[in-house]
């Protein structure tokens, strides 16, 4: 590779904690700085550069003025890349998704409700065509790293497609559901390592689901675990509303629990 | 080697003597189960432990392993083989038929270089079971509820001593520098006599028919309804593989540096419940459905190493039925085929 490839951070609505640990990542392995040229990073520097060959996005879309500037990213980039649970999923921005915008926005924004263009929010990949996802809320630093090496090799970056429950049982940890609470690691997307069960806290399903859950006995495990209809349909929205909504429109993936 | 008798009071002194010269490994106490790691003293283990969350196959097939590095600038690779010499304590004998058949499946056609090395490097001190070990276990049906040949030293808890029966050289060595190690004198005999009879009765036949019938049974089962019962429960987790200790399957990938010069080749294990598990060249999954990836799971384990390697795939140990989510077992599966060909009429499903 002769030039180092140029790339640049954009967010839309998010924490921009995903961003905080791309400058984590970076004191980590200080090496990539060698192998790239940052242009814009709202995070770190505040020159901006708009040429660019790869652009990380954060954040989901969630009005219909945030569309325009994505499309531009798109126009601009070679490749794209959805940087977290908010780009890759729509994350937690998708849980009003569920309920009446009118009334989210005066619950959220009160008398000023009017002033904002609000949406279902959706993940990037709804907008335009993304190359790549990086998953997690927030992402995880060794992925980011990965990823960047795989686009830097010119190959596409892969995520794991097996369920947490296969990095969780490599770790050797004591199931949560052994412990008396609950998962949502079998319908999960591995690669952070089982962050949250290492630690004693179930997978809320920051990184989306696998490729073929079986929700439909996972929901018939949660309530003999104790789980109300409820609990388990919060469960499924904190991060899998779009994903979910989206399989319910296909037909698949009744959301109410089969009991 | 006659047998010897290891007082329990001097179990900690032991623990320390070996580590002199061994990395010792025992099943340590966590969040209510068993795992096994590195031990200092004899209060951090129980040798008296139900079972233990991954087997301690772990130590010869680690989950994720380095196998080699490389170097694509100058062409260079390099063999990754290492690992301390290990002292495993506390081995139950359902998990040591397991490493029997590893030892067979691993030196055969193609011989696992990084196995026999760590093989090579490991002594398998195992321990008599005296009562079952959880609600899914199923040894005394599978024939392992005795410790195969293949054991260094082998303990069974007489209540304030272990009978230590030494198995080969590398076992005997552990003995020598125990001061309060002894000889085994007739009121020993009789004692291990006594512990020995009581133990069987405890441990119930969970199989419906002999086991020496589940090859067959499997192999006229191939078709059966039951396959996509379970099917349509499975979560495709992986945990019942995961935790199995006669699993072996495993999945090699690179790993390169920033620099895109250098890096290493690894394997970790995998598992056919996976859905991309039985993915060839050119994208295609020859086995999509999980009923027939639950199929293909069984016939491992009752018919397939069998077939080839003339011992059971499965050893009873029971870790996949508390594993699973969706209570799938070894036991219900085998009994209700068996059911299944013997009262077709009176078939229900499989009870969960
Ligand atoms: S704790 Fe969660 S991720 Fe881990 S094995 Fe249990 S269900 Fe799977
Ligand atoms: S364990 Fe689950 S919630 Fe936690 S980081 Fe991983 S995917 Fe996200
Ligand atoms: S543990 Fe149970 S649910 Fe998970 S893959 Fe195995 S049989 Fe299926
Ligand atoms: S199939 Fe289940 S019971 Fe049999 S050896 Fe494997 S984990 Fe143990
Ligand atoms: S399955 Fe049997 S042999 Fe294995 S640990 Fe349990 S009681 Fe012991």
């Amino acid at each position: 590779m002769s030039a180092k490839p140029k790339i640049a951070f954009y967010e839309f609505t998010s924490c921009e904690g995903c961003q905080l640990t791309v400058v984590d990542s970076l004191q980590l392995y200080p090496e990539l700085l060698e192998a790239v040229d940052i242009v814009r990073f709202r995070e770190a520097m505040s020159e901006m550069g708009d040429d660019y060959a790869i652009a990380f996005i954060e954040g989901s879309c969630s009005r219909p003025s945030d569309e325009a500037p994505i499309k531009a990213i798109r126009e601009k980039a070679a490749l794209v890349v959805a940087l977290g649970a908010c780009a890759h999923l729509g994350g937690i921005n998708t849980i009003r998704n569920r309920h009446d915008l009118g009334e989210v926005r005066r619950f959220v924004y009160g008398d000023k409700a009017e002033w904002y263009d609000t949406y279902p929010a959706r993940p990037i990949s709804a907008v335009i065509k993304v190359d790549a996802a990086i998953p997690g809320c927030p992402i995880d630093r060794h992925e980011f790293v990965r990823t960047v090496k795989r686009l830097l090799q010119g190959r596409a970056p892969e995520l794991p497609d097996h369920p947490l429950c296969v990095e969780c049982k490599l770790k050797e940890n004591v199931c949560l559901y052994l412990r008396g609470t609950t998962c949502l690691g079998p319908i999960v997307r591995a690669g952070c390592d089982a962050i949250c069960p290492t630690y004693g806290d179930s997978c809320e399903g920051c990184r989306g689901l696998v490729p073929n859950p079986n929700i439909e006995h996972l929901k018939e495990v949660l309530t003999e675990h104790g789980l109300s209809v409820d609990q388990t349909l919060a469960k499924m929205t904190q991060f899998l509303t779009y994903q979910v909504m989206e399989m319910e429109a296909a037909g698949h993936g009744d959301p109410q629990p089969a009991h | 080697m006659n047998p010897m008798i290891i007082p329990k009071a001097a179990l900690d002194d032991w623990v320390r003597l070996l580590r002199s010269s061994y990395r010792v490994v025992a099943p340590r106490p966590l969040h209510g189960q068993h795992v096994f790691g590195e031990v200092g003293s004899a209060s951090e283990f129980d040798l008296g432990y139900p079972t233990s969350v991954l087997p301690p196959k772990k130590y010869l097939f680690p989950a994720r392993e380095d196998l080699l590095k490389f170097r694509t600038d100058a062409q260079q690779v390099e063999a990754t083989i290492d690992g301390p010499r290990t002292v495993v304590l506390g081995v139950h004998t359902c998990d040591m038929h397991a490493m029997q058949l590893l030892d067979r499946v691993m030196a055969t056609g193609y011989s696992d270089q990084h196995y026999l090395a760590h093989r090579n490097k490991t002594t398998l001190v195992s321990v008599e079971c005296l009562k079952p070990c959880t609600a899914g276990s199923f040894c005394k049906s599978m024939g392992t509820l005795s410790t195969p040949e293949v054991f260094d030293l082998h303990l069974t808890d007489l209540g304030d001593a272990y009978a230590a029966e030494v198995g080969s050289d590398r076992g005997a060595a552990l003995l020598p520098g125990l001061k309060a190690a002894r000889p085994f004198a007739d009121k020993d005999t009789a004692r291990l006599n006594r512990v020995m009879s009581e133990k069987w009765p405890r441990f119930p036949l969970r199989l419906e028919f002999d086991v020496t019938e589940l090859p067959s049974l499997l192999s006229t089962s191939y078709d059966s309804e039951l396959w996509k019962e379970l099917g349509e429960r499975c979560l495709a987790c992986a945990m019942c593989t995961n935790v199995c200790p006669t699993c072996y399957c495993f999945n090699v990938m690179d790993e390169v540096d920033l620099t895109l010069k250098s890096g290493k080749r690894l394997r970790e294990w995998d598992s056919c419940q996976l859905d991309k598990f039985a993915t060839v060249a050119g994208g295609h999954n020859f086995r999509t459905a999980r009923a027939a990836r639950q199929r293909h799971r069984f016939f491992r384990k009752g018919k397939y190493q069998t077939d080839a390697f003339g011992l059971l795939g499965c050893v009873g140990c029971g870790r996949c039925a508390e594993a699973c989510l969706v209570h799938i077992t070894p036991v219900d599966t085998f009994n209700e085929l068996y059911r299944r060909q013997h009262q077709p009429a009176a078939a229900t499903p499989q009870g969960g």
